[in-house]
């Protein structure tokens, strides 16, 4: 391409750097289509892709970033709605400040869509009692202090499923059983799937990864029950869901309404997301906090685990 | 009217076939078919039959039954009045959800007509029905002691 | 201003009466009572008389052709003058303390019934909070933008051109204070307008506003009000102009069902049907609902419970989240005026005033609030 050859040139920093610039503007183009980096929308090389040359950008930019960019996966609530007459800056400074003061209170752990989670808390229907409900993640949002998430299970033959307010004050643990990510970034279909796929036994021990090692993608293909659906799942790219087996009509229909060239509305992209300059702002925050937290409970954990072996008998 | 149109239509127009009464909001109306989830011999053969029992009235001012009211069935020809214990309409946070309708078959002074209910019911009936006793003089709390498990 | 010369010049008489007047040091004063005179004679005179704060406020921008130094010479002379910089710094208001030039005015004492200043904020948005039951609710975030008293206009002195509809002959007269917010740069406005505010020493402020006030709680110009002006429990009334949506036809104005979208149905999706009879009252009534204009008017919202403040920030949460107006829009709230929500006890009267009291906290929570900063809630069995 033009900018390896341009590169090769001898150019003063100031003219490489405006280069680099416009050139991540457009590898933005290349990357569109990837749904790992939905939440950015400007700069930023998504890592791994063009690995090379964001080193080549920190050295020009003459710092390391201190804020990892994964931040935007682990915290997602942190980034406020995106729809320009609802932001304030103010509001989110107080909103974030609201939130570390609950996460000072309860581990929010790092879960994605497809985590199997352990929830506890307090119930004014069952006073002094903790309730506690075990199931997989099928969805995740809302921004700042209105992030929910659902969870879903199969409870003697029946599905259950509970929505959580992430920062309700009620809630007294969450726990992560099995850390791990599914194909793709909502569950609902679980709904209409069999229910050995979404059955999950209540008093399940959690799974431990290995420290540093990458989140696993969950590969399952999900089977779904015969029509009728809660949704028209075929018109819907699903990547986790065997195949559906309708007449030909259904997948005629599907293909005659879809919007394939909606993903590469750059603009609508722009909208629906933060840019990634605001995004380092906002976590440069409240980072050095979330980090000391993820610390001390990494910390308690280990204390918790070891446990001193008692003599039998 | 309505129901004379129900009962000539063919099965085509049975759910699954493309048509709808209110499946966005699920609510429990007049006509819903709902599920028994006690062992009552009449419930049991019902749902075993696949002859769910269809809500013929819901005892509220709404007209639209959520957990913890008091519904009148149509169930194997006859009339039987049951209480809501599961819905499959959003919950707020902290409520579970179910995927099916739930009921259980009381009689006028709620007495559960079956000895075990074989699905969680949600933790919200306790206080429900609590209050329902003192307004309507029936002891609805017997079904409380027949769960075998709270969600 | 203009105006107003040409109206009064109709009688050389009035003219003269003007130009002596001129003389006197207290031109506004002077002014209202011509115009109390002109209206005396003449019964037909246009009923609306502007407010003495309607004047021109922004400047034409033109080149200045200033240098580098010339700016800097008018930004030292704005600096000293005003005595700091304009007011808000990265979203927070700095309250610069301006110093008071008239004479202090005696404080009064709260009765039942006393009205007090209000303040004018900001919405910057709604947020959910619980309270200590569990139960969430949705709070909207007032930001107080770094609100002065202006002026303050007597009730003797003070003729609005709309005298109350219920009580036209009522014997209770309010004063009107004047409030500024968001203090800017004076070069952005013109010379009249900059006037208005040359008594009390604040920098000019891009929004002005009136408060009808007792005569008790009147302040001194010049005195800084805070978020904490309103305690928390206190109920407030916020009144904003809504949001502006154009013209709309009936069904996004007022709510109409529209028309079937289809069984043969042409044209007629969303119309309003009928607007009236015929026979003897073949015309259409007033009031009738159609299509026009929607929102940009101001709408009040009553009775709203004040649940937390932040004093650092001057931040206000009320608990609901139907005011008036969208994110980052000006709102204007008062003690409300619902009979049995009114203040048992005296509020900070006549506003709060750091200097005399007890320093606040940061946060300030209502008691059926739970704060963030709390454990988590657990329930206790009732015996």
């Amino acid at each position: 391409m033009i900018f390896n050859q341009l590169k090769k040139m001898a150019l003063p920093n100031a003219a490489r750097k405006l280069l680099l610039g416009v050139k991540s503007s457009f590898s933005l183009f290349q990357t569109t289509a990837n749904a790992e980096y939905r939440y950015l929308s400007s700069v930023s090389n998504p890592k791994g892709l063009l690995s090379l040359e964001k080193e080549e950008e920190n050295k020009v930019a003459g710092h390391k970033n201190v804020v990892p960019l994964e931040c935007r996966f682990v915290y997602p609530e942190f980034l406020p709605d995106p729809r320009l007459d609802h932001r304030n800056s103010l509001r989110e400074k107080l909103e974030r400040m609201d939130m570390m003061n609950r996460r000072n209170h309860i581990d929010i752990p790092e879960f994605y869509v497809g985590s199997v989670l352990a929830v506890s808390s307090s119930n004014p229907h069952a006073p002094e009692k903790v309730t506690r409900f075990v199931g997989i993640c099928i969805q995740r949002g809302g921004c700042g202090l209105r992030a929910f998430f659902i969870i879903r299970n199969v409870v003697d033959h029946q599905g259950v499923e509970m929505f959580y307010e992430m920062y309700s004050p009620v809630i007294q643990k969450i726990e992560v059983l099995r850390l791990e990510k599914r194909l793709d970034n909502e569950l609902l279909y679980l709904r209409d799937a069999l229910p050995e796929y979404s059955t999950f036994p209540l008093d399940m021990e959690p799974e431990y990864l290995p420290e540093g090692s990458a989140i696993p993608v969950n590969p399952i293909k999900v089977k779904l029950k015969p029509r009728p659906w809660l949704e028209r799942w075929e018109r819907q790219e699903l990547k986790g869901v065997q195949d559906l087996g309708l007449p030909k009509r259904f997948y005629e229909r599907a293909a005659a309404v879809a919007k394939p060239w909606e993903k590469y509305d750059l603009m609508a992209e722009y909208r629906e997301s933060i840019p990634a300059e605001e995004q380092e702002e906002i976590f440069a925050e409240v980072y050095s906090q979330l980090h000391q937290l993820e610390v001390t409970r990494k910390i308690m954990k280990r204390k918790r685990t070891f446990v001193k072996p008692k003599k039998m008998g | 009217m309505a129901l004379s149109m129900w009962r000539k239509l063919p099965k085509l127009m049975c759910v699954g076939h493309g048509f709808h009464t209110s499946p966005a909001y699920s609510h429990i109306i007049k006509l819903t078919r709902l599920r028994v989830v006690d062992n009552s011999e009449i419930g049991k053969r019902a749902m075993a039959e696949g002859k769910p029992p269809k809500c013929i009235h819901v005892y509220n001012k709404k007209g639209v039954g959520t957990i913890g009211d008091k519904v009148l069935l149509a169930i194997k020809g006859e009339k039987k009045k049951a209480i809501i214990v599961g819905v499959k309409q959003n919950q707020p946070a902290l409520s579970p959800k179910f995927d099916s309708n739930n009921v259980v078959l009381v009689d006028d002074n709620g007495t559960p007509l079956g000895t075990r209910i074989h699905v969680p019911i949600p933790q919200v009936l306790r206080t429900i029905l609590k209050e329902k006793n003192v307004v309507k003089g029936a002891d609805y709390t017997k079904l409380i002691a027949l769960a075998s498990r709270f969600v | 201003m203009a105006g107003c010369f040409k109206m009064a010049g109709m009688r050389w008489s009035v003219v003269r009466s003007f130009q002596t007047f001129c003389i006197s040091p207290n031109i506004s004063e002077s002014l209202c009572c011509l115009f109390q005179q002109v209206r005396l004679k003449h019964q037909n005179y246009p009923r609306l008389r502007n407010p003495i704060w309607f004047v021109k406020k922004e400047r034409t921008k033109y080149e200045e052709h200033l240098t580098q130094q010339n700016k800097s010479f008018i930004r030292d002379v704005v600096h000293d003058k005003y005595g700091g910089p304009p007011a808000i710094i990265g979203g927070v208001s700095t309250y610069q303390q301006s110093p008071l030039k008239i004479q202090p005015m005696d404080r009064g004492s709260w009765f039942l019934g006393c009205r007090r200043s209000g303040l004018i904020a900001r919405n910057i948005g709604i947020y959910p909070m619980w309270l200590k039951d569990g139960t969430r609710v949705l709070t909207t975030l007032l930001q107080v933008v770094d609100n002065h008293v202006i002026r303050y206009i007597p009730p003797e002195e003070f003729n609005p051109p709309r005298t109350s509809v219920r009580n036209p002959k009522s014997k209770r007269r309010l004063g009107c204070l004047l409030v500024g917010a968001e203090s800017a740069d004076p070069q952005n406005f013109t010379k009249e307008y900059c006037g208005l505010f040359k008594d009390s020493g604040v920098m000019p402020t891009k929004i002005l506003g009136r408060f009808l006030i007792s005569p008790e709680a009147v302040m001194q110009p010049g005195t800084p009000l805070y978020a904490s002006h309103f305690k928390v429990g206190d109920y407030v009334d916020v009144r904003g102009k809504t949001i502006y949506r154009g013209f709309q036809g009936v069904v996004t104005r007022w709510g109409f069902k529209g028309g079937p979208a289809s069984h043969g149905v042409t044209k007629t999706h969303r119309r309003p049907g009928n607007i009236g009879s015929g026979g003897e009252k073949a015309r259409v009534w007033p009031g009738q609902k159609m299509p026009g204009h929607m929102g940009n008017r101001y709408r009040i919202l009553n009775g709203l419970q004040v649940l937390r403040v932040n004093t650092k920030y001057n931040v206000i949460w009320v608990k609901g989240q139907g005011i008036p107006g969208g994110t980052n829009s000006i709102v204007y709230i008062y003690d409300t005026f619902l009979p049995l929500r009114k203040p048992k006890e005296a509020p900070h009267f006549p506003t709060y005033y750091p200097e005399d009291e007890e320093p606040l906290p940061d946060e300030i929570y209502s008691e059926n609030l739970h704060p963030f900063t709390a454990p988590t809630i657990k329930y206790e069995e009732n015996v």
